[in-house]
């Protein structure tokens, strides 16, 4: 058997109170290109981490060639032969290319010699199908022409193992094909591809082998002949989905609350139409940048829609700001917890009463601190916030429990319209299932739900119906009876999987 | 015209302003002052300028790095005094040692600075502005309130301004110039041809890439700031030479001028660009305005630290609307 180029080894790594990766054990072997696939939070980019020497794992061994090494830092894992691209390229914008290339190149000795330099670079460069000028400065370059960049500077370094992290994200078609060709040229030249990625169709074009991770765990490798797209999604979602809560009858389909026709955004999206029922649940589904987040944006009024109409009870609105949206009563659970929805170093109760001060006012608008307290403390048990009371620092909570207070906070504004976005990302399975249940039972008392997610059980679960985008457009509506993993998938990814040759 | 905006790079164009702007300040102050245009008056800038220099070229490897570095004018200062101390005590030291010495001490101060700031992780601005201070007061309390005077200092050092390196067309170039137009071409060489020093750029123009890349930023920040601290040395040298009494006030409010000759000089204060013929400009554009000006019987020689104030702001402001300017220009050009 080949000697593998890189074996990892029962690593595991857990942040203060997530474990992020458990036991993983991981085997590359030279000039395969490998492809690792898992849902968001899987624990991906903690794992790249850790083999690119940014995080050190709790135990476990990391072995290069056969031998046992200690990645120390990222210059410690280039040493050892291994460099990472990532979907945000890392160019410095002030050098220019040819620098860029070779910044961090220790082979090249202490002189600069700019020729060579250049000359080298051009040697790099060529190959990969970029017309580039190596003497401009890398500011202004398009994402493309970056990561072509920091393609050439792994080669300079002469990697044995090069990791892409969700290289095609932000690539158009022509784009992705020449990254790919890029990569198939440097396996033929030894070197092992690390290819993470969300998009299946590129993974059965290029990948030798498929693992696949859950919940920082390894599930399985194999080699993609013996996998089916079916297959994989099977393993990647694969948690019983009986640990979703269980759908209960939702008032079925009372009066229209919100009414959005023809609804874009110039240059983010266009063209969707939907009716939004009390009680109903309505999910967004779609890969990641098919702008989902962009039309609960303007649905809340932080990118106002620049077309389209929105009728919220029978009247026509227009939502410009965020206040406007909630005095409409409508709410946005966001997805991005630490940026854009907690006060991290505040209190829960102080989180929860910060969207409804107005309130709580006494007499020359102080903040009357009792009914606040006991205004936290009705949430806490009633979405039971996992603290032993509401003066705890929200940053020290778990996921989960940052969620709910996230959630208590909306609540108490009294919404009609209640947008999740990604309301689950990055927390475990039981806070997940409550989570599911809170919001199958705003729904029972008429509040009417957006949610956007990208974790299709989680979509099933919820659903009553699936509103499916792709590229800024609406792919579909399908009712929750036609939904199925299968179908969904294929609505969002559309062109995509059907040019995908048969595997 | 428009051709040579979008063909130059910007930090040619840059210099080119730069110059004029130097030319421009010396004719005006030529039809203002009598008798401006004279040997005497070069050799007042040009020493003048020499003091700053080495401070500026210092204070512009750590801006290029993203930080700053307040403490420099402290450090000037405390480097100074000792320095002169120590030729009192041992007037026999070969200059060269002395002037080892003094950069060898403003490096030690530096390496704090340096220390605090990358593996602290304290932002430099909070860092530097702490030692400026305590610098200064470890200065006070060092001295004793006693002053630093020529009668001290071994002669070789009080010849040593009015020293002659060479003349051209008669004007005459000092050799405290000549050192530190030294310290500054070295540096302008070193940033340009050595990959270590290249990290400089590196780190300043994008820290999470460096780092990503494999450059132990931190240690490019501490190197920064060693050299900032070595080069206010320096200019502690040149300022005990050309001065020779050295109070507890000596180097005060340089940093500011040693930022300003910086950032006029074109090097981004967000940042991983910026070249050492710029801070020449920086520092001799910086030193010409505030010599003439104290010549200038128009304004009162109170209004000299605001001008500079100014001048910090207007070249940082132009300098950005002329870059978006340019942007703009290259997109539409290049479409």
């Amino acid at each position: 058997m080949t000697q593998p180029v890189l074996e990892l080894q029962g690593l595991s790594k857990s942040f203060a109170a997530t474990q992020a990766l458990k036991d993983m054990s991981l085997t590359i072997l030279p000039g395969e290109v490998h492809a690792i696939v898992g849902e968001n939070g899987a624990g991906k980019s903690t794992l790249i981490k850790i083999m690119t020497g940014v995080y050190q794992p709790d135990s476990g061994t990391i072995r290069v060639d056969g031998q046992p090494v200690t990645l120390r830092s990222t210059e410690s894992a280039q040493l050892a032969g291994i460099a990472a691209i990532y979907q945000e390229p890392m160019v410095f914008p002030d050098l220019n290319v040819a620098e860029n290339i070779f910044i961090s190149n220790r082979a090249k000795g202490r002189i600069m010699r700019w020729s060579e330099i250049y000359r080298e670079a051009d040697a790099l460069i060529a190959p990969l199908g970029v017309k580039l000028d190596v003497r401009r400065a890398a500011a202004g370059l398009t994402l493309a022409e970056q990561q072509t960049v920091e393609i050439a500077r792994a080669l300079s370094l002469k990697v044995k193992v090069l990791i892409m992290d969700e290289p095609t994200a932000s690539l158009s078609a022509h784009e992705v094909a020449r990254l790919l060709d890029i990569a198939r040229a440097l396996k033929a030249q030894g070197v092992a591809v690390i290819y993470i990625s969300h998009r299946l169709d590129e993974i059965f074009r290029i990948a030798d082998r498929v693992t696949v991770i859950r919940d920082g765990q390894h599930i399985s490798t194999k080699p993609i002949v013996e996998v089916s797209e079916d297959g994989l999604v099977k393993d990647m979602v694969g948690r019983a989905l009986e640990s979703f809560a269980v759908k209960t009858a939702a008032n079925p389909h009372g009066e229209t609350l919100l009414s959005v026709h023809d609804l874009g955004c110039e240059g983010v999206f266009r063209g969707i139409t939907f009716d939004l029922a009390k009680g109903e649940v309505l999910c967004l589904a779609g890969l990641v940048g098919a702008r989902r987040t962009d039309v609960a944006l303007s649905l809340f009024g932080i990118a106002p829609a620049t077309e389209g109409t929105i009728t919220l009870a029978g009247a026509q609105v227009r939502i410009t700001t965020p206040q406007q949206a909630m005095d409409l009563g409508i709410a946005y659970v966001s997805e991005d917890r630490r940026k854009l929805g907690l006060a991290m170093p505040m209190s829960i109760f102080a989180n929860i009463s910060l969207a409804s001060l107005g309130k709580l006012l006494k007499p020359f608008g102080l903040i009357d601190r009792k009914a606040e307290a006991a205004m936290a403390e009705t949430y806490r048990k009633r979405l039971a916030i996992r603290s032993p009371d509401t003066s705890v620092e929200v940053g020290k909570l778990s996921g989960g429990n940052q969620q709910k207070v996230m959630l208590a906070k909306w609540l108490e504004t009294k919404p009609r319209v209640l947008i999740f976005d990604e309301p689950t990302r990055g927390i475990d399975v039981g806070a997940k299932a409550e989570v599911h249940a809170i919001i199958r039972q705003l729904a029972s008392e008429g509040v009417a739900i957006l949610v956007i997610s990208s974790d299709l059980p989680e979509v099933l679960a919820l659903a009553d119906r699936v509103l499916v985008m792709r590229e800024g457009r609406q792919a579909g509506i399908l009712p929750i009876e036609e939904a199925t993993q299968e179908r969904v998938i294929a609505m969002a990814a559309g062109q995509a999987t059907a040019e995908r040759p048969a595997a | 015209m428009t051709g040579l905006l979008t063909r130059a790079s910007p930090q040619t164009l840059r210099l080119l302003a730069l110059g004029l702007a130097l030319l421009a300040t010396v004719l005006f102050f030529a039809t203002q002052i009598e008798g401006y245009l004279s040997p005497r008056m070069f050799t007042r800038i040009s020493t003048s300028a020499a003091v700053v220099l080495p401070i500026a070229v210092g204070q512009a490897i750590v801006i290029m790095t993203r930080n700053i570095d307040l403490s420099a004018g402290s450090v000037m200062g405390v480097t100074a005094y000792m320095t002169g101390q120590l030729l009192g005590a041992m007037p026999e030291l070969h200059p060269i040692l002395a002037v080892l010495f003094c950069m060898a001490l403003g490096a030690g101060f530096g390496a704090l600075n340096g220390i605090i700031i990358a593996f602290g992780r304290v932002p430099s601005i909070i860092v530097t502005l702490g030692t400026l201070a305590l610098y200064r007061s470890f200065l006070v309390e060092w001295s004793d309130a006693k002053t630093i005077t020529t009668a001290s200092l071994p002669q070789w050092l009080v010849d040593l301004p009015s020293a002659n390196a060479f003349s051209v067309g008669g004007l005459d170039v000092r050799v405290t110039v000549l050192i530190a137009l030294a310290a500054c071409l070295v540096s302008g060489l070193a940033l340009t041809f050595l990959r270590p020093a290249r990290r400089f750029y590196a780190v300043g123009s994008n820290p999470d890439a460096a780092v990503m890349a494999g450059i132990n930023a931190r240690r490019v920040v501490l190197t920064a700031f060693i050299i900032s601290g070595a080069f206010a040395g320096l200019s502690g040298f040149l300022f005990l030479a050309k001065f020779g009494n050295i109070t507890v006030v000596a180097g005060l409010g340089f940093e500011l001028k040693a930022i300003a000759a910086v950032v006029v000089g074109g090097v981004s204060i967000m940042g991983g660009s910026g070249s050492m013929i710029g801070v020449l400009m920086g520092a001799l554009l910086v030193d010409t305005i505030d010599n003439s000006l104290t010549r200038w019987a128009v304004i009162s020689e109170f209004w000299r630290d605001a001008l500079l104030g100014g001048l910090i702001m207007a070249a940082v402001t132009l300098d950005t609307l002329a870059s978006r300017q340019l942007t703009r220009l290259r997109k539409g050009s290049s479409q």
